[in-house]
């Protein structure tokens, strides 16, 4: 029982991360109508802009092109929340705004111009994928790097009262996402840019008759697309390492999640991510089944599930 | 400048590398209801979508009182006063019917909540199911929220694609009624309609389109009664 529950605590760290990938792939494909197989990368680059602006802003800069970045700490950097020092939570954001910045610029400069159908633009993502990779291991190598925060052990009280260990980055994570995924929901149903949004996946043709201008609301969804994919990067990072090949190497598994959840389904994206989280940690579970075939029984899960309900499980639910 | 509230001079258009329109002319004066008619591939939606930005012109010109709009942006086109109801898929969906509404403003600066609210009151179903999601309405009620979509930004012109298509004979006169509720209140009306006699019927003025041109223009009676128009256009196979 309680090998369980530290499984399902497991599962829903590792589901929080692919939620957060999975939103931003599904956003995209909602408006913009293609599998955008740079998503993973750009995970990538939001976890490395974090692991700079950490460094930068923390007294500790990391080499970046063999150069030395200047080392601008912030008043109270050393401060530590639960586990992590406040230039890691503002690394986090900075990490955000940068995953942004760099899905605009892309959508800009490759994607809109290219006017291209989706199998095209589909394509054309592989190779925006690895030309981030590209620049990512010319910055920082091909090595594996950590966001250098002392692991701190298990939240005693937890461990006593329920025999689960629970860490407080573990608590970061689920909570983060929690905000995220609140605010996210938050915007889509009771803000005007959330309905415009919703207006523009559910029929980007009659948005822009009805006024709606749908160059702007498309910028938006790559900019929140981009945001959250970088905060999944970064917790991706704090779980286990922080590699040029981290979003790439998890990029299937969120296919999968936004593909069980519905494609296009920004809430089904939430749920695909929960369920294919969930199935890949609680694998141990499963008589004789052992830890090496997670990935192989969350797909088989998704297989089964898209068996009974061919969209997706909320599929065409914008 | 042009004493019409919208005008089309010479216009040719189409799709890719495909003409449509082959010089086409016509006009809509302040408060009418003018109705195009035509075959099946005659042009009548694409001349909508022309005017509207959808297809930019070839040549000629667009004007809406006297002002260029050929290739104009429709969301620019919504700002400017004019509104459009697509033929098919004219509601969003996934959103409620109060979000339809507040999406078919969402270029207004004020005054939205009071035009909603009118709205509702002119059309109380909608108001019955505000919260319901539009993909629940049968054909007739999604009709009457695409109409309403369109009003939100009280424009002056609207144009409309076939508002009668896919809908039981039953419905299509709740439909024509509330084009007609919709010009009283003084909005000049542009409509494409394949219910050629019944589109006629409530227009002040009618255009036969054939082959991407006008092939026929004049009063609607007049044109209900004239021999010709009626033995080619109103009896033929594609009329109910």
């Amino acid at each position: 029982m309680v090998q369980l529950a530290q499984l399902l605590v497991n599962g829903l760290v590792f589901s929080s991360i692919i939620i957060l990938g999975a939103i931003g792939l599904s956003l995209v494909y909602s408006i913009a109508d293609f599998a955008n197989f740079a998503h993973g990368d750009l995970m990538t680059a939001g976890a490395f802009g974090a692991l700079v602006a950490a460094g930068v802003l923390g007294g500790d800069p990391p080499t970046l092109f063999g150069v030395t970045l200047p080392s601008l700490p912030i008043p109270g950097a050393d401060i530590v929340l639960f586990e992590l020092p406040l230039a890691l939570y503002v690394g986090i954001l900075v990490g955000m705004a940068f995953a942004a910045l760099v899905a605009v610029v892309t959508q800009r400069f490759i994607y809109e111009p290219l006017d291209a159908g989706s199998i095209e633009l589909l394509i054309t993502s592989i190779g925006v994928a690895l030309g981030y990779r590209a620049i990512v291991q010319l910055g920082f190598g091909s090595g594996q790097r950590t966001y250098e925060i002392e692991r701190t052990g298990r939240i005693e009280w937890l461990q006593d009262l329920l025999g689960i260990a629970v860490t407080p980055r573990d608590v970061i994570i689920l909570g983060l996402t929690a905000v995220l995924v609140i605010g996210l929901h938050t915007l889509l149903q009771y803000t005007t840019l959330g309905r415009k949004m919703r207006a523009t996946a559910d029929n980007a043709d009659l948005a822009r008759v009805s006024g709606i201008r749908t160059g702007e609301v498309i910028l938006a969804m790559w900019v929140i697309g981009g945001a959250l994919a970088a905060a999944g990067g970064v917790f991706l990072g704090l779980d286990t390492l922080v590699r040029p090949r981290m979003g790439f190497d998890i990029l299937l598994v969120v296919f999968a999640a936004v593909i069980l959840g519905g494609i296009g389904s920004v809430y089904g994206a939430m749920l695909g991510g929960l369920v294919i989280g969930m199935a890949h940690e609680l694998t141990p579970a499963i008589p004789f089944v052992s830890v090496e075939y997670s990935s192989a029984v969350a797909f088989i899960l998704m297989v089964v599930i898209l068996l009974v309900r061919p969209k997706g499980i909320m599929g065409e639910v914008t | 400048m042009s004493r019409h509230v919208l005008e089309a001079s010479n216009v040719d258009s189409g799709y890719g590398e495909v003409q449509v329109l082959d010089d086409l002319n016509l006009h809509l004066d302040d408060e009418e209801i003018v109705c195009l008619i035509g075959p099946n591939g005659a042009g009548k939606s694409t001349v909508l979508k022309t005017v509207f930005g959808l297809l930019s012109p070839w040549t000629g010109s667009v004007t809406l009182r006297g002002e260029e709009i050929g290739g104009v942006d429709p969301a620019d086109l919504v700002r400017m006063g004019v509104g459009y109801v697509p033929q098919v898929d004219n509601v969003f969906g996934s959103l409620s019917i109060d979000e339809n509404l507040r999406m078919g403003g969402v270029a207004r600066e004020s005054g939205l909540d009071d035009v909603i609210g009118r709205l509702y009151e002119r059309f109380p179903i909608l108001d019955e199911k505000r919260g319901a999601k539009a993909r629940t309405l049968s054909g007739g009620q999604r009709q009457v929220l695409a109409f309403s979509r369109a009003l939100v930004m009280e424009p002056d012109v609207l144009l409309i694609d076939e508002p009668s298509a896919g809908l039981a004979p039953s419905i299509v006169e709740d439909v024509f009624r509330n084009v007609q509720t919709v010009n009283e209140l003084g909005t000049s009306i542009l409509m494409v309609e394949q219910n050629a006699r019944e589109g006629l019927a409530i227009s002040d003025r009618g255009y036969v389109l054939d082959q991407g041109t006008v092939a026929y223009e004049g009063r609607a009676r007049s044109l209900l009664d004239n021999p010709e128009v009626s033995q080619l256009y109103l009896g033929g196979a594609d009329y109910e």
